[in-house]
């Protein structure tokens, strides 16, 4: 009993940073129309930043979470403008487009976790931040989880208002909904998709932080996350932040659970359980190809 | 290149290939061995990926499959028993990625195949882990590099050959379709997902087997090595830069990677993979049709003449005039029987009862209900927006509906597809031009043609198509891609693939919408004279002109139900037509 309630609470934990993991890749990809397979890879980026940041300097997460969110941020425009934008200008179509930028993004994800390989090898991260143990519901959590997870959940409210009470955000949802529309309802699509894109970085540079508060890692477990996030943004549905808050949660219970009463080594065959499920109980509508 | 010449190259190109370890020392034995295995891997990437731009990251994963086939295996099964039991396994995982992936659209397929190497990988390390104990597996067996190489070097020519026949076989056309309008090709009755699949399928295996015959290379597996991230990005960087849509692409783009990857690892071991992303960004930016697509820019910039723009993957090589196989080249006449006469009280074709669709809280077709006799022209007029070409849709199998039947020859068309209610003898047209834009006109017709199910080969699928687009009087675009051909050429060649299923009812979507006033006449008198030979067409139209010269009968739509029915002359004077049409008047 009190197994299975731990196994409830890690989930419970995991499930919230997956929601806030997806959540900037929904945006990415419901917005900019990007499928940023590199996602994880600057997740990890971030992570490892804030690691060293704390073992060299003694700089808090909290604190490296001041400067790492608009680093990121600034990185994503860059990427946005000068890589993505430069191809959409050089393809005529969309649809030559979307190959090319899904084989972009993959050569980017090489180049990030290339770079970090190239610095730090394959070696494994973490360090020891509030490690103090805390009494939840009859469990035990550390408290740099529920910190992790409290943080989560107000970057994702933050998010989440950002999207639904101001001006910006009604903007991005209109340009979710129709790109070709927006224009002419006077939104300046390309400058706020990368606006979108740059905030989904911003998002992915949160995540990777507070993932470092308490998670070993190391440079190839990128594709791990991207993939999670992935399969989380299909469950939830594309652009449907409280769709990825229910899914990051079934998510993370799903893989608590099997990690503790099946085996450890099954987690990414449990995600890929949930990926199947979500597909084939989807509609499959045919338009979805062209009307995504 | 004539194509006797390139027939001629590749033995002789595989040929000395082969003899590359007579006069080589190890060292090139290695290094052709890296050729070849990335070539391979490359060749049967680019076959699915190519034509149908379903982007796979997986290569790692059923490469690797094939590898620890022979790792978990070698020791109790012959290894000539080994290669088809990795193609096996390699064809079974595929499939199981396909049905699952490939019946919805491509990102999906694209996000599954990105983490299955992965998934793969930890499953391998913790069915070691729990079963043997340890991971990873040594292969001791007493195969020489020498043999490997061979036997990728048949591989190689197999995979070479197979797409060579893939490319012109039906099949072939399938994909290129697929790749440009995945929709349009079912509506030409193919069964895409199938094609897919299948296809899929084919081409991993040949991975696998690529797998399998490496795997002896390395005594030591583990699943690292198997599963390596990089065998999944090769293929890709290699078949692009060589010209992913061309045959020769992956093997033009295998020879200068492999050297130069070769030289990188050695000189830059630990940045390897950054540049590795680089150059591959560096691709995709700049020769996004890779060295061979470059070809005939460069030719066309010498010659300065207007080269006709060739288009990537035609299949349909100027053909010359065959022997025409008259027994079955059914002209425009053949597609009805004969003895049907355009009589509006034929046998009842199609009927539609009680049909309802809703998308969210709007119901774009409410409770209609009509039937259609055969050889009739029936009219499906309303303003924009009252639910006329969801109707098609429904019909043509796009969308389910909601509540009601739709029977054609007094079979229920619920639950079928759209390819097979196309094979089934409905074709259509869109309202928005739906055509391949890089594919001949001959290429449109021919799929429809052969997968409609009434021609048996391609030659005689040609002829066929041959002779439908001249009766159209397109005759002269018959190797003109569809992208170049004006307005009303398109609207005639949507046409052209429709009939080329020789359909029992044909669904035109505004077809006359767009056309000008004399493209209109033509139009019209070529659906007239489709209507003499007593097609049954179900029109959506605007036009009432068109209306009142070409419809038997027709029903007025507005809001998605049905509000008139009857001849043209009694439904326009139908007091609710005009209302709907010109709003209240004073005195009605």
């Amino acid at each position: 009993m009190a197994s299975l309630l731990d196994a409830l609470v890690t989930g419970i934990v995991y499930g919230g940073i997956y929601a806030l993991l997806a959540l900037g890749l929904t945006l990415q990809y419901g917005v900019a129309r990007i499928l940023n397979l590199a996602y994880g890879d600057f997740l990890i980026a971030a992570a490892v930043f804030a690691t060293l940041l704390y073992q060299r300097y003694q700089l808090s997460p909290l604190i490296s979470l001041v400067v790492l969110l608009p680093a990121s941020f600034v990185v994503h425009l860059l990427v946005y403008h000068l890589v993505f934008v430069q191809l959409e200008r050089r393809r005529g179509s969309w649809r030559a487009m979307e190959a090319s930028s899904i084989l972009l993004a993959f050569g980017l994800s090489f180049v990030v976790s290339g770079a970090m390989l190239a610095i730090f090898g394959g070696q494994l991260f973490s360090y020891s931040y509030l490690l103090v143990p805390i009494q939840l519901f009859g469990s035990v959590v550390p408290a740099n989880r529920l910190l992790a997870l409290i943080l989560a959940l107000a970057f994702g409210a933050f998010a989440y208002l950002l999207l639904v009470r101001t001006r910006i955000g009604t903007a991005i949802r209109a340009i979710a909904v129709d790109p070709d529309g927006a224009p002419l309802a006077g939104i300046d699509v390309r400058r706020w998709a990368g606006f979108t894109f740059a905030f989904g970085g911003l998002i992915c540079a949160a995540t990777g932080v507070l993932i470092s508060m308490f998670q070993t890692f190391n440079v190839p477990m990128g594709v791990t996350f991207t993939l999670k996030a992935l399969v989380v943004v299909i469950m939830g549905g594309v652009g449907n932040a409280v769709g990825a808050l229910f899914a990051g949660l079934i998510l993370g219970v799903t893989e608590s659970f099997v990690a503790r009463f099946i085996s450890p080594g099954l987690t990414l065959a449990a995600v890929y359980g949930l990926f199947v499920l979500a597909v084939l109980t989807m509609r499959t509508g045919i338009f979805g190809r062209a009307l995504r | 290149m004539t194509s006797i010449a390139r027939v001629a190259v590749l033995p002789v190109l595989l040929l000395l290939t082969a003899l590359v370890p007579f006069a080589g020392n190890d060292f090139y034995i290695a290094l052709g061995l890296s050729i070849l295995l990335n070539a391979v891997l490359a060749t049967a990437w680019g076959l699915f990926a190519g034509p149908t731009k379903y982007i796979s990251l997986a290569t790692a994963a059923f490469f690797g499959v094939g590898a620890y086939t022979v790792g978990l295996f070698y020791e109790r099964v012959p290894m000539i028993a080994l290669y088809p039991l990795a193609a096996l396994i390699g064809a079974v995982l595929a499939v199981f990625v396909g049905l699952t992936t490939l019946r919805i659209q491509g990102m999906y397929f694209t996000i599954f195949t990105f983490g299955l190497a992965e998934l793969i990988r930890q499953l391998m390390t913790w069915y070691q882990r729990s079963v043997t104990g340890s991971v990873g597996v040594y292969i001791i067996t007493d195969i020489t590099a020498r043999q490997i190489y061979w036997s990728l070097t048949a591989l190689l020519a197999l995979t070479l050959f197979g797409g060579w026949l893939l490319a012109r076989s039906r099949y072939g056309l399938a994909l290129l379709m697929i790749g440009e309008d995945e929709l349009a090709a079912r509506h030409s009755g193919v069964r895409t997902t199938a094609v897919k699949v299948v296809v899929l399928a084919l081409t991993s295996a040949i991975m696998a087997v690529t797998g399998a015959i490496v795997a002896p290379r390395w005594t030591y597996l583990d699943p690292n090595i198997a599963f390596n991230p990089t065998l999944s990005f090769m293929p890709a960087v290699i078949a692009l830069l060589g010209g992913m849509q061309r045959f020769w692409g992956p093997l033009v783009g295998a020879v200068p990677l492999v050297f130069l990857f070769d030289q990188l690892n050695a000189r830059f071991p630990t940045t390897y993979t950054f540049i590795l992303g680089v150059l591959f960004m560096m691709i995709v930016f700049a020769i996004p049709d890779g060295i061979l697509g470059l070809l005939p820019k460069l030719q066309q910039l010498r010659r300065a003449a207007p080269a006709p723009a060739a288009p990537p993957a035609s299949l349909s090589a100027p053909l010359e005039p065959s022997t025409p196989v008259r027994g079955a080249s059914p002209s425009v006449d053949g597609m009805s029987s004969p003895t049907r006469s355009p009589s509006p009280d034929g046998s009842v074709l199609l009927e539609v009862q009680g049909l309802r669709k809703a998308f969210g809280g709007i119901v774009a077709v409410d409770d209609l209900s009509f039937t259609i006799r055969e050889g009739e022209v029936f009219g499906i007029i309303g303003p924009n927006g009252s639910g006329k070409t969801t109707v098609l849709n429904l019909i043509s199998g796009v969308y389910e509906p909601d509540r009601g039947k739709i029977l054609f020859l007094g079979r229920s068309l619920a639950h079928k597809a759209p390819e097979e209610i196309a094979r089934a003898g409905i074709a259509r047209t869109f309202q928005l031009v739906r055509i391949y834009p890089a594919l001949t006109c001959l290429d449109h017709v021919v799929p429809a043609a052969l997968f409609g199910g009434h021609v048996r080969s391609l030659g005689e699928a040609r002829v066929y198509a041959r002779e439908l687009l001249e009766e159209l009087g397109m005759g002269q675009f018959i190797h003109v891609p569809a992208g170049q051909l004006n307005f009303i050429d398109q609207k005639r060649l949507e046409l052209a693939r429709a009939l080329a299923l020789r359909p029992k009812l044909l669904l035109l979507d505004e077809w006359l919408a767009g056309l000008n006033p004399s493209e209109m006449l033509i139009g019209m008198e070529l659906i007239e004279s489709l209507r003499g030979r007593g097609t049954t067409i179900v029109l959506i139209e605007h036009l009432m002109q068109a209306v009142r010269r070409l419809c038997d009968r027709c029903i007025v739509m507005s809001f998605g139900q049905k509000i008139a029915e009857g001849t043209p002359e009694e439904v326009l004077a139908h007091p609710e037509v005009v209302r709907v049409y010109l709003g209240e008047t004073d005195d009605a």
